[in-house]
Order: C-alpha cells, then sequence, then structure tokens
C-alpha cells in the first residue's frame, strides 16, 4: 500500500513544488517528547570474514548531538559451538564496505548454512541487548544475461536479467544488488523481493536499459532471513513516511530484542563480469 | 440476550395500540400530488407541505410525491423548499384530493431575491428525524469554492459534525467515523469511491445533482450498510417543457448540460458532461520541449464524469426513472528512458427505478441497480510488463413501500438484496521473452440482504417518533453474518419553537475498505467480512434541543451525540494489502468511541442567509495486542488523524441586488494529530549503500498540527442577456492567504562544503495559498 501512497505522492509533486516556489514551506519549532536512548547495532556476519560491529544508540530527532559510539559496554558473540567471542572496542573503517565499525574480533569466522549466532551487550547504565540470527542457505544464481538495444552505437545500452531458482517448500527472502566497478559504492540497482508469488519458481529479476558496453557489473543476490528481510522493509516504511503525508509512520522491526538493530548472517552469490 | 428483541416486540406492539387511533380520528381526506420547480417543472424531493395550524405536513420523496392526511373542511397550506418562494394556499377537502404545486425559485434577476425558509425551518424543527442536514445544488453554486469547482461534498464539510481529510480534499468524517463508513447513494445505487483527482473533487456534478441529504444519526430504517453516514444524492430529471442547455468554463474544467421533454407530459432526460483540462495544456508544453533530452515530461492526468437521468410515465399510476453514472480519472506517464506507466480509475453507476402508486396513500418504488468501481495500473519497463487491478461490482434490487396509514401513522418498509463481486486483487508481471509470467488474481463474492420497516408515528400534536427495525444478514463462501439493528427517533415540543429530539441507531457494515494511508486513495481496495474479518458495528445515541428564534427567521439546534464502535479495522504495520491471498491475516480489530456536542443556527430567509456550526468532538480508537502483534500503538488509546477538539464555520450569503450575490465561508479548526518521530539512529547497511538517517515514532498520532483556518470569498454576476441566463462566478480561496498546515517532515541540515549532517529542522508544508479562480456559467 505504500505504493499507492506513493502514487498520490506522485500526483501531487506539482503542487509540493508550487509550495516550495510559493514559500509555502517554513521551520516551524517542535517540542518533541524525549526517552530514554536506546543501543543501536548493526552487524553483518559473513563467513571467512573477521566479524565488525557498530554499537551507537538514539539521539533525539532534532538534537544536534552527533551519533557517538559507545566504548563502555562489553560485546559477546557467540559462535554455533558454545563459545564466546568478546569483541574489541577498536572503532575503524572497514575497507571492504567503507562502513564504520565501533567493535572488532580478532578471529575469522566460519560459518555454515543453518549455524546459529548469539549476540549479548550490555553496557554500564544497565541496559542489555541480545540477538539470534541463523545463516540462511545460499541460492544460486543459475543465469546473468544482458542484451543491448537497437540504438546507435554511442547510445546502446543494455538491461541485465537474473534467474534463480526459489526453493518450494519454504517462505524466502532475497536482496539484488547491482554495483559498478567496485562493491564499495552506491548500487545501480537494489531492491528486496519475496517469494509470495513466485515459490518454488525460476524467478526472473531484471533492470532497464541501463549500462554501457564495457560496463563491469557486480551481480549479488542475498538469500535472507525474515527478521532481517522485515527490519530492511520497516527501516524503508520509516524513512519514507517522514515527508509523505500519506503514509502510516511505520515501527522499526529490528531482529534484536532490548534495543534496537540488526543482527544477521549473509549468504550471498555473486557474479562479475563485462557487458560486452 | 432477550433485551435485543425488545424494539421488535414494541414496534408490533405499537402497531396494535397504534392502529385503534384511527378511530378517534374525526373524518380525513387525503390531499397527494407532485411539487415541482416553476421554471424548470422538475419534481422538488424534499419539499414540504404543511398545515401549521394543524401542526400536520408531509415531505415530497424522491419523485417530489407527497400525500398527507387533512381533516376534511377548509385548511390553510403552506408549501416550502429551499431555493424557491414559499406558496400559501387555501384549499377546501371534501373528499380525497391530487393536487400539485409549482414553486417559482426564489433567486432570480428579475424579482426582488428573498430566500423564503421560514416554513422549512419549522417544519425542520417539527420533524422526528434530527442529526440530517439539506442541502441542494443551488445553495451549493452560491458559495466560494477550490479552483472556482463547485462541490457538493465540500460545502457538507462545512456543518456542524462533519470534518475533512485534509486540505481541499472531498472526503467526510462524520461524527468521528473514518472515510469508508459513509455509504454514497446516487438515485438509490452506491458509490464506492466518491472522489476524483485523489480526493481533490467530488465525482457528483453539481449541474447534475438536484439536492444531497446527509444523515449523521438516527438512521431511518431504510438506510444501513455503514457506520457513520448516508450521503443520499438526488440527480435531476430534467426539464420536462423545452430543450435548455447549460454549461460553464471553469479555471480547471468545463461542464455542459443537455435537457428536455421526451415526449411531452410524459416525461424527460438530463445529459450532463464535465472534463478537465490540465492535459490538454501539459501536452503542449512536452510537445515544445521535445526536442530537449533532458526534459522530463510531465504526467498527463484528467478526469471526466457523465451523468444520464430520464424519466417516464407509464400511465397515471407508473412512471420509470433511469439514472446513469460514468466517470474516469486517467493518469498517465512516458519516459524517454522506457518507463511508461498508465492508471485509470473510476465509478459506473446505472439504475432503474419503478415508481407505482396504489392509492393516494400507498406508493412503492424498486429499484434495480448496478455500481461498480475500478481501478487499473499498467506498466512497461523496457521488456518487462506489469500490471495491477483490482474493482468491485455490485448487482442490487430493492423495493421501499411508503404506505400512509392515517394521520397518525406512516409505515415504510422494504428489502434489499446485493450480490458484492469482490476482485481484491489482479496482478501479473511479464517479460518480453516469456520466461517471466506471474499471475495473482484474489477475488470473492458477496450476497448481502435486508428487511425493514418502520413507523412515523404521530402519537399527539406534541409528541413524534419514527421508529423501526432493519434486519441485515452476509454471506460470503460459507460465512454467515447477520444483526438486527434497532432505530428510534422521537420529537417532543415543549413550545410552538421548541422541540426536544433524540435518537439512537445501531448499524452493522460487512464491507471494508483495505487502506492503511488514513486517506481515500484510488487504490484502497473493498474487502467482505469473512471468517476471520468480522462485520463492523456501532451504536449512536443523541439528543438535541431545537429553538426557532426571531419570529422563524432562525433555528438554532444544539445536539449532543456519543457513539461506539466496535470491529474497527485496521492493519498491523507493513502489512502486505495486495494480491495477498491472506489478506484476513493482515487485519487488526479494535474499538473505537466519538462524543461531541454541535451547535448550529442557520437562517434561510431573507437577503442575508446562511448558518454557523460549532463543534466540540472527541475521537479515540484503541486496538489491544492481538494476532501476534502489539496492536497499534502497544495497544494504548489514540486518536485517529480526523479527530479535531473544535470546529467553527461561519457561511453568509448575501444578496447585494437583483445582480449581485456576495458569499463568503470561514472555517477553523483545530490542528490535526499527527505522528512525528522522536529519536532517530544512523543506518549504515551492507556493501555499498550510503548511510541514512532512520527515524523513531513514539505514540501514534500523538503530535497536533497547528490550527487550521481560512477565508473563503465568492461574488455571482448576473447578466442580463436576451436569452436565457449568464453569471460570472468570482471564487477567492484562502482569501487572507494563510499558511495552513498540511503535513510536517523533519530535514537534515547539510554543510554546503563538506555535505555533512549539522543539524535537523522542522518543516511545515503549506498545500493552497491565495486561488482566485473565475468562471463563466450560462443556460438557454
Amino acid at each position: 500500500m505504500m505504493f499507492s501512497t506513493r502514487l498520490r505522492l506522485l500526483a501531487l509533486v506539482p503542487a509540493v513544488f508550487a509550495a516550495a516556489s510559493c514559500g509555502l514551506q517554513k521551520d516551524i519549532d517542535v517540542e518533541l517528547p524525549v526517552g530514554p536512548a536506546q543501543i543501536v547495532v548493526e552487524c553483518y556476519l559473513e563467513d571467512g570474514v573477521i566479524p565488525r560491529l557498530t554499537v551507537t544508540e538514539t539521539a533525539p530527532y532534532l538534537s544536534t548531538t552527533e551519533e557517538i559510539s559507545l566504548p563502555d559496554v562489553a560485546v559477546v558473540l557467540t559462535l554455533p559451538n558454545g563459545t564466546r567471542d568478546t569483541l574489541q572496542y577498536a572503532p575503524g573503517q572497514d575497507r571492504r564496505t567503507r562502513k564504520i565499525y565501533t567493535h572488532i574480533s580478532k578471529r575469522r569466522l566460519s560459518a555454515r548454512p543453518g549455524d546459529t549466532f548469539q549476540l549479548d551487550i550490555t553496557d554500564k547504565q544497565g541496559r542489555h541487548l541480545t540477538g539470534t540470527a541463523t545463516m540462511p542457505t545460499a541460492i544460486p544464481i543459475q543465469a546473468v544475461e544482458w542484451e543491448f538495444n537497437d540504438k546507435p552505437e554511442d547510445q546502446r545500452q543494455a538491461y541485465l536479467i537474473t534467474r534463480f531458482q526459489d526453493p518450494a517448500n519454504t517462505a524466502d527472502f532475497y536482496r539484488f544488488q547491482i554495483h559498478k566497478s567496485r562493491i564499495n559504492t552506491d548500487p545501480e540497482s537494489d531492491y528486496s523481493v519475496d517469494d509470495r508469488l513466485t515459490n518454488g519458481q525460476l524467478v526472473t529479476l531484471g533492470t532497464s536499459y541501463r549500462f554501457n558496453p564495457q560496463d563491469t557489473l557486480i551481480v549479488t543476490l542475498y538469500h535472507l532471513d525474515q527478521p532481517y528481510y522485515q527490519f530492511m522493509q520497516s527501516a524503508d516504511d520509516a524513512r519514507d513516511a517522514n515527508g509523505n503525508p500519506f503514509a502510516q509512520p511505520s515501527a522499526v522491526k529490528s531482529t534484536v530484542q532490548g534495543g534496537v538493530g540488526v543482527f544477521t548472517v549473509l549468504n550471498y552469490q555473486r557474479k562479475t563480469l563485462i557487458l560486452k | 440476550m432477550r433485551l435485543r428483541f425488545l424494539p421488535l416486540v414494541l414496534f408490533i406492539g405499537s402497531l396494535l395500540v397504534g392502529a385503534p387511533l384511527a378511530g378517534w380520528a374525526q373524518v380525513r381526506f387525503t390531499l397527494s400530488g407532485y411539487i415541482r420547480a416553476a421554471d424548470s417543472k422538475e419534481v422538488l424531493p424534499g419539499a414540504t407541505v404543511a398545515a401549521p395550524a394543524l401542526g400536520l405536513g408531509a415531505t415530497t420523496d424522491s419523485t417530489g410525491f407527497y400525500s398527507v392526511a387533512l381533516p376534511a373542511g377548509t385548511q390553510n397550506l403552506v408549501v416550502s423548499f429551499i431555493g424557491y418562494q414559499t406558496l400559501t394556499r387555501t384549499i377546501t377537502l371534501t373528499k380525497n384530493q391530487r393536487l400539485s404545486f409549482s414553486l417559482p425559485a426564489s433567486t432570480n434577476e428579475l424579482g426582488e431575491v428573498v430566500v423564503q425558509g421560514s416554513a422549512t425551518l419549522e417544519q425542520k424543527l417539527r420533524a422526528p428525524q434530527m442529526s440530517v442536514e439539506h442541502l441542494t445544488a443551488t445553495e451549493a453554486k452560491l458559495l466560494p469554492a477550490l479552483f472556482g469547482e463547485v462541490d457538493i461534498l465540500k460545502t457538507l464539510q462545512l456543518k456542524p459534525g462533519v470534518q475533512n481529510g485534509g486540505e481541499g480534499t472531498s472526503g467526510l468524517f462524520v461524527r468521528g467515523g473514518s472515510a469508508d463508513q459513509n455509504l454514497f447513494l446516487l438515485d438509490d445505487a452506491v458509490v464506492y469511491n466518491p472522489s476524483h483527482l485523489f480526493g481533490l473533487f467530488s465525482v457528483f456534478n453539481s449541474d447534475a445533482v438536484q439536492s444531497v441529504d446527509l444523515y449523521k444519526g438516527g438512521f431511518p430504517a431504510q438506510f444501513g450498510g455503514r457506520l457513520s453516514s448516508v450521503v443520499d444524492v438526488r440527480t435531476r430529471e430534467g426539464n420536462p417543457e423545452k430543450i435548455g442547455v447549460s454549461g460553464g468554463i471553469g479555471l480547471i474544467s468545463s461542464r455542459l448540460t443537455v435537457e428536455g421533454p421526451i415526449k411531452k407530459g410524459k416525461g424527460s432526460f438530463l445529459v450532463s458532461g464535465r472534463r478537465t483540462y490540465f492535459d490538454v495544456f501539459t501536452r503542449q508544453i512536452n510537445k515544445l520541449n521535445d526536442s530537449d533530452p533532458d526534459y522530463n515530461p510531465i504526467p498527463d492526468y484528467y478526469f471526466y464524469d457523465f451523468n444520464l437521468k430520464a424519466n417516464y410515465k407509464l400511465g397515471d399510476r407508473d412512471q420509470v426513472f433511469l439514472t446513469g453514472y460514468l466517470g474516469r480519472d486517467i493518469f498517465g506517464f512516458n519516459s524517454t528512458n522506457g518507463f511508461n506507466f498508465d492508471f485509470s480509475w473510476g465509478n459506473t453507476v446505472g439504475a432503474l427505478r419503478w415508481n407505482h402508486v396504489f392509492s393516494p396513500k400507498f406508493f412503492v418504488n424498486t429499484t434495480v441497480s448496478t455500481t461498480g468501481y475500478k481501478y487499473q495500473i499498467g506498466n512497461k519497463l523496457d521488456q518487462f510488463g506489469f500490471g495491477i487491478s483490482s474493482d468491485i461490482k455490485d448487482q442490487a434490487i430493492r423495493t421501499d413501500f411508503d404506505y400512509l396509514l392515517n394521520d397518525h401513522h406512516t409505515f415504510k418498509f422494504g428489502a434489499t438484496v446485493t450480490n458484492h463481486q469482490f476482485g481484491v486483487g489482479r496482478l501479473n508481471a511479464n517479460s518480453g521473452d516469456g520466461t517471466l509470467n506471474i499471475n495473482s488474481d484474489v477475488a470473492y463474492t458477496g450476497q448481502e440482504a435486508a428487511v425493514y420497516a418502520s413507523d412515523n408515528f404521530r402519537v399527539n400534536k406534541d409528541l413524534q417518533l419514527d421508529y423501526g427495525l432493519r434486519l441485515t444478514g452476509f454471506q460470503s463462501g460459507s460465512d454467515h453474518y447477520g444483526g438486527i439493528e434497532p432505530r428510534l427517533a422521537a420529537r417532543y415540543s415543549l413550545t410552538d419553537k421548541t422541540s426536544l429530539k433524540l435518537s439512537y441507531a445501531q448499524m452493522y457494515q460487512y464491507v471494508h475498505l483495505v487502506t492503511n494511508s488514513g486517506a481515500t486513495l484510488p487504490t484502497d481496495i473493498w474487502y467482505p467480512s469473512r471468517l476471520n474479518v468480522k462485520p463492523q458495528r456501532s451504536q449512536q445515541v443523541a439528543t438535541g434541543v431545537s429553538f426557532l428564534l426571531g419570529k422563524g427567521k432562525f433555528l438554532l439546534t444544539d445536539e449532543v451525540y456519543y457513539k461506539w464502535a466496535s470491529n474497527q479495522v485496521d492493519f498491523r504495520d507493513g502489512a502486505q494489502l495486495f494480491a495477498n491471498s491472506d489478506l484476513d491475516a493482515e487485519f487488526l480489530f479494535g474499538k473505537g468511541w466519538s462524543y461531541g456536542n454541535e451547535i448550529y443556527l442557520e437562517k434561510k430567509e431573507g437577503r442575508t442567509t446562511g448558518w454557523i456550526g460549532y463543534t466540540l468532538a472527541w475521537t479515540k480508537r484503541k486496538f489491544p495486542p492481538q494476532r501476534g502483534t502489539t496492536g497499534i500503538n502497544n495497544g494504548a488509546t489514540f486518536y485517529p488523524t480526523y479527530d479535531r477538539r473544535h470546529n467553527l464555520t461561519v457561511v453568509v450569503l448575501h444578496q447585494l441586488s437583483t445582480r449581485f450575490n456576495l458569499t463568503s465561508s470561514f472555517v477553523f479548526s483545530s490542528g490535526n494529530p499527527t505522528t512525528l518521530p522522536q529519536s532517530r539512529f544512523i543506518y549504515q547497511d551492507t556493501y555499498g549503500s550510503d548511510y541514512s538517517v532512520v527515524p523513531i515514532y513514539p505514540e501514534r498520532n500523538s503530535y497536533r498540527l497547528a490550527s487550521y483556518h481560512r477565508l473563503d470569498l465568492g461574488i455571482v454576476y448576473k447578466f442580463r442577456p436576451r436569452h436565457g441566463e449568464r453569471d460570472l462566478t468570482l471564487s477567492i480561496y484562502n482569501a487572507y492567504n494563510h499558511r495552513n498546515p498540511y503535513f510536517v517532515y523533519f530535514d537534515q541540515i547539510k554543510d554546503e562544503e563538506t555535505n555533512l549532517i549539522t543539524g535537523y529542522r522542522a518543516r511545515q508544508v503549506s498545500l493552497f495559498p491565495v486561488i482566485p479562480a473565475l468562471t463563466y456559467n450560462f443556460k438557454f
């Protein structure tokens, strides 16, 4: 239904432009209730990668407070075999993803589909965040194909389609990304789907004519667990509701308890290709 | 449980008690006939014939027919209708008599313009029915309107107890009810989506509309199927004497109406159409920029609608009426990068009514109707195609009997059966190479039926009751529901100029609008009651007092109401509302309460007419934890967006001269409740994606926007052409250019050089500044 509210917003675009041009927007003072800050965590585990995560806390929306890391929290990752790995506070930037992290492990992670991990974060204020995540199975990319249009050489562009087989007996959730040249830049295409209408079928995901000859594309298909999918959807909905008068504000569905955020294990298939 | 049948017992008992009263009466005869407009000869539903000295009277039905039992002898009659001159006539009744009246219009350029409304106000004072607003298209046309587009639903928003859904929208929220709880009837056929242009205009073309009755409570037994209001729209029948053409050219649309006799003395017809013309201009702009590769074309948008009305007399006792409506909104977008988008939606309505008069005391109206609402969206993105659609179609038959037993009892009884077809969602997606081919279709049927009976019981001169019972049932597949709906309205006259009134109504609603936006959108879906989706139910009590003041020129009414409702519908956060074969699982159910006080002062006589309405009201909803969720707002009570604590409307129509009318309306209301984020966090996401700020929302609708106030002004200038009529109407919307809040959002403040966020601010968006509009209307 967010789709319908966007339609209405689209129709009102001229009015909103008019609003902007006719001085129909103005700053106002708003008094918001102040609630206790909550711990925020973002942690994406991957097989063969050293676990890193970001721990911050929520801030009053209109405050000028910068998002700060929390050095005094204790972060413990429990592996499938019961081993407890305490992550150290050592803020930095992950070179692969260009993401900021606050805590890091000393050991590479070994994860297999079905493995379950636990996260436990406590601080001196008595806040306690917990989370559980199970690694999804891998869904192989069966085919990546592209086709150029018939336009003159300098206007030739290609569309890309990717196919994979959806398992029949489970509710499945996917994220599809296409990056150009590097994986740590903004993706050219990025969307999430479920298999409600395609259960057990050969699924085709595609793009419009938008890629140039000789483009290097990195296609990634994530198989997600449902809590992570719902977290992404709800975060999208919450963002969209700010500025959309027809959207119903949505609560963020965190995958963790006792705080806000996401703790999940990624499993994806990736293919790199050069359009020729 | 036994008490549920008490009203039925009382009803049957009163029939037994009431019958002997007929014997007490002196010799009486029935006076019946039609009331028409003198100029157009069209019938006037809702007009009154009264014998004030006796306190007796009757109102014309939808065919303009009245029937009243009066004592034998000489009687003074007053015949009146809003917008027409009042007639007084002395008659001598010696037998049952047929007598029709023609009322001259009260506003025309040739005579002194004096709106005679005192008889209407007196009739309103004496009627047991309360919480009802009657409005004619003539009145609505005099008032200033947004973009000059006369909209009868927006005029209803100026009445106490009625809220709008937002700046400029035509949605109605009546006594705390939501937008889907209004029953819109066009000549007895249901209209499912009464809006054009995402709610900015209603589908009711003022040139084709005769009048509208809005029932906010105390619902008569013949109405049912929605919880909060009945909007009973009656269309004009066309001039039975001569061919006429009328129309108007406005800022955004033009209208044309042709009417005339089918055969003189037998029947008449009316065809009316209108169309907007944004697209004519935007297409030209797009054409001029065709050669610019960076130009993004402006989407095409227009709407049109057609009304048809015809009536024909089959004999002295039989007449048939045909009503048709077709309306469509068309929205299209074709980009140069291969993205095409087509979106259309609209209603189709057809109704055929047969009126048969058994005798002046006993007549029946039988209507067969079909109605449908459909939207469809087609997308094409290069080799991919995507289409979604949804619709609802009804086929209905209803029959309504009116029987005037004597001057104490007037019975109404009837039945209705409707077959609903719900095309909840159809989806198809395909690729040019055939590798993608998805089809999904979720559809249901439902059958709804009702029987009703009511008695307008005039106990004595001071006390009048209108009580009845409606039995309803609904079936969808193997799921069945039923309801008993008692109705009561009572009036007690304390003095000749003071009445006390009381009403009670229970309502069931078996079809639900699937929306989570809080506003009515074209893509909203109608859904039947099923195993896990129970019917909505409401009960309302209202009481009030009315005073006739200033020698009958003013009517002051104060009504208090309390409404409570169960099985109110909402949806879980993130609900998948489209093409979902298990949509039942997405519903959440709660309770609702609304209560308030409406004060209404109206004047319908003299050069200056209008009304002042003030409403003090509360509306609340509660959805407790259920179905694996924490409910809505964690189960705590919240105010829906259309809760407004204070609402004041002042409407003044002044006849400056025979050619000039000045009109104005002023609206003040408390700000809408809205939800603003309380806190935020930074979300980095995985590979590559840029970080974003995600808001965290606290309690639902815990913040109120600033108060809303607006003054609209209008001037109507009537020309003096050789033939027909001409006028020029100037409307000034939001005359003092107040920046009313439409919504508030939070924005990031960024350093221009580094693009880093340096702070946050709240921004209020307003929609419409001062908007003047000129409309030229003609009739010949």
